[in-house]
């Protein structure tokens, strides 16, 4: 698909991103909006106690008990397949443990063999359904909001408001018991009922929520919206509203996004999700990519600002005329004409140096910064040679880098014990 | 058991009855026993400094004495109860290397979380609570950091703010595990400075500890491998004989001058308090 194909469909089927909010579908998205809200809820703790891979595992674990439910009632009502799928998560829940406790398999290992054993016995039961009964494997596969029906919203709005309630309710508790479970346990508070209680209400969310995502992609909804709220806030309860707002968005939009591409749903909200997380981690305020891009180009003007400046200071008053100042600056500087031409704009603009008629040299402002930079250079060559025993010879190199971390100065000057001279002889101006 | 009757008609005069008191506690993983038939009992006020090698069996210990695994033989009480009736009067200082510093609480939550099981199932922090937890910062002295992310503070901070945590538990009785491992001398100081004043408040305190130049300053000391090897007074304990019989013989060079140093201290300050006497 070339890009002009892709932007006219974009353009023609402008009411494609509407039709989520069709009469037809609208209960799928409805669905698909609870899913995205309780599974980033509980992501949350998934994320933060790291158990992204059972959550892969429950939600790959509850086929056997979904068919089995079936094969009994020979119906597809959501409340015996919700029952029949939360005893198949319990199941292997408890199958994990025991694998762990019982044999030198690791935690990790034991949830790739149980959740695999248990989805293998789930499509052996499929195959071996009786004739004419018609089990939707491929919905439960891939997800197919069409199926979604009124008890199915139903059922999930409950079970959605179920894991609003208990998570605000438990909010201070669930937060002690993610943070510190052994210490939660010597005060005495139950970790392991904690620990099946969110397991229980996960099982709950993903199997109510199987027709929107289905079960291959929804463990995505768990996890990624809420790793990418833990991109960008420091506080829980944040986290968990911003998992909840990022779970009901990659839904909505995700649902439009499969409409206009022709896609299934479930695969297009994890893009949708993806995304998200993938924006997060550039604009994260700490540690994102953009934010430190941004950081380290400051830095470089900085630097660049006072090392015009010193040279100024060093070899003016210089001729008003950029032939007659260039020579002498590029020799010192090494920096291309552009970006010294573009440096002392910004220091006059600061009023650090002379306006453009005037003879090139520094202001009374500038030639203040300039010795505090000169300070800071000859103590942190005297630092470095006696402090760190660097060659004196060598010092400068590295005071070079250090002297634009001026803040360090006066406590520099402190610990050396207010040194006169640096370690080539030169005085050390006093600020 | 016996024990069981005798605290039952002791549990009004909770006062006489022993803050922690453990009984032929055996703990073996895969049949291969950890800790061998530990019995001790720790007194009212007291700091208790356990020492031992590594796999020693020390955090097993702990966490036998806690209830959080069960002994395959032996048991504990405290304050002449079973554990789990008295864990309000418990507080338990792990390692710090036991939680993960990337989870997005504030310094001041992590002690708000030590009022945690004064509450029931729903319970949340009041007003008082708060007050007791910047209480208990300040005690540590890291008030400042009360808004900071607990990201940003370093291992002898991290050990403050555990302290800060228990401390507002307001409990009676507690078990350290290492609150002097990678800590500078500053730290370490104002760490045993604020565990003395608890002692002195009349709680006591179990300290799992791996420097063998400060047990001069606990109440009693015991020497951990597998089994007790000694437990008594510094003074008494702390021979050379008795560290080789808990090292084996591992006993590095550097904690052989440590314990040199350490006798000749405490010599000199038995000498200094006869004199003062």
């Amino acid at each position: 698909m070339s890009v002009t194909t892709l932007l006219a469909q974009l353009q023609s089927e402008w009411s494609q991103w509407l039709l989520p909010w069709d009469a037809l579908y609208l209960k799928g998205t409805l669905c698909s909006i609870l899913v995205g809200l309780g599974c980033g809820l509980l992501g949350c703790f998934v994320v933060l106690r790291r158990m992204a891979l059972i959550g892969d595992a429950l939600s790959h674990a509850v086929l056997p008990g979904v068919v089995l439910a079936y094969m009994v009632t020979g119906d597809t009502q959501p409340v015996p397949l919700l029952i029949g799928a939360l005893v198949s998560g319990l199941v292997a829940a408890v199958l994990i443990n025991l694998t762990t406790r019982h044999s030198r398999t690791k935690e990790d290992s034991s949830i790739g063999i149980v959740f695999t054993a248990l989805f293998a016995l789930g499509i052996v039961l499929v195959s071996n359904l009786p004739r004419g009964t018609h089990f939707d494997l491929k919905c439960f596969l891939w997800g197919e909001p069409l199926a979604v029906g009124r008890s199915d919203l139903t059922m999930m709005a409950i079970i959605c408001g179920g894991v609003l309630l208990v998570v605000a309710l438990l909010y201070h508790r669930l937060k002690l018991v993610s943070f510190d479970p052994l210490v939660a346990a010597a005060m005495g508070i139950s970790v392991g009922a904690m620990h099946y209680l969110l397991m229980g209400m996960l099982s709950a969310t993903v199997v109510a929520g199987l027709k929107t995502t289905g079960v291959i992609l929804v463990v995505a909804m768990v996890i990624t919206p809420a790793s990418a709220a833990y991109q960008l806030t420091n506080r829980f309860s944040v986290m968990l509203l911003l998992a909840g707002v990022f779970g009901m968005l990659s839904a909505v939009v995700g649902m439009s996004v499969a409409f206009v591409f022709n896609a299934s749903t479930g695969p297009a909200m994890v893009i949708v999700a993806t995304a998200i997380f993938g924006l997060s981690v550039m604009l994260s305020p700490s540690h994102g990519l953009v934010f430190d891009r941004l950081r380290r180009v400051r830095l470089a003007r900085h630097v660049r600002g006072e090392d015009v400046l010193k040279a100024v200071y060093r070899h003016g008053p210089l001729s008003s005329a950029p032939e007659g100042y260039l020579p002498t600056l590029i020799e010192t500087l090494k920096m291309p004409v552009k970006q010294i031409t573009r440096t002392l704009d910004r220091l006059r603009r600061e009023g650090l140096v002379t306006p453009s008629a005037e003879a090139l040299a520094v202001t009374d402002a500038g030639r203040h910064h300039a010795e505090q930079i000169v300070r800071t250079h000859r103590l942190w060559e005297t630092y470095l040679a006696e402090r760190m025993g660097v060659d004196p010879d060598e010092v400068h190199v590295e005071a070079e880098r250090l002297e634009h971390a001026h803040d360090l100065a006066e406590r520099l000057d402190e610990v050396l014990g207010r040194p006169e001279t640096d370690p080539h002889g030169s005085a050390i101006p006093r600020s | 058991m016996n024990l069981s009757v005798v605290s039952e008609s002791l549990a009004t005069d909770t006062v006489s009855l022993p803050p922690l008191q453990a009984r032929d506690l055996t703990v073996a993983y895969d049949a291969r026993p950890v800790l061998r038939s530990v019995s001790f009992e720790l007194e009212k006020g007291h700091m208790l400094g356990v020492v031992g090698p590594n796999g020693a069996g020390k955090s097993t210990m702990l966490k036998a004495l806690l209830g959080l695994i069960a002994p395959d033989y032996g048991g504990v009480r405290v304050f002449g109860q079973p554990v789990d009736d008295v864990r309000d009067r418990i507080a338990y200082v792990p390692q710090t290397e036991t939680v993960d510093w990337d989870f997005p609480v504030t310094v001041a939550e992590v002690v708000l979380m030590g009022r945690q099981p004064s509450k029931g199932w729903f319970g949340r922090p009041t007003h008082e609570d708060r007050r007791l937890a910047a209480e208990a910062l300040d005690r540590v002295g890291m008030t400042a950091f009360a808004k900071r992310h607990i990201r940003q503070l370093s291992g002898g901070q991290q050990r403050r703010v555990f302290l800060a945590r228990a401390l507002c538990q307001g409990a009676d009785l507690l078990l350290l595990d290492e609150p002097f491992a990678g800590v500078d001398a500053a730290t370490e100081k104002a760490i045993f400075a604020l565990i003395d004043q608890m002692a002195d408040e009349g709680r006591s305190l179990l300290i799992v500890n791996h420097d063998l130049s400060i047990l001069g300053r606990f109440d009693r000391v015991m020497l951990l491998n597998q089994r007790v090897i000694a437990f008594g007074a510094p003074d008494d304990v702390v021979t050379e004989e008795n560290l080789r019989a808990t090292y084996g013989g591992r006993l590095s060079l550097l904690d052989e001058a440590d314990l040199t140093l350490a006798q000749r201290r405490n010599e000199r300050d038995h000498l200094a308090r006869t004199a003062s006497e």
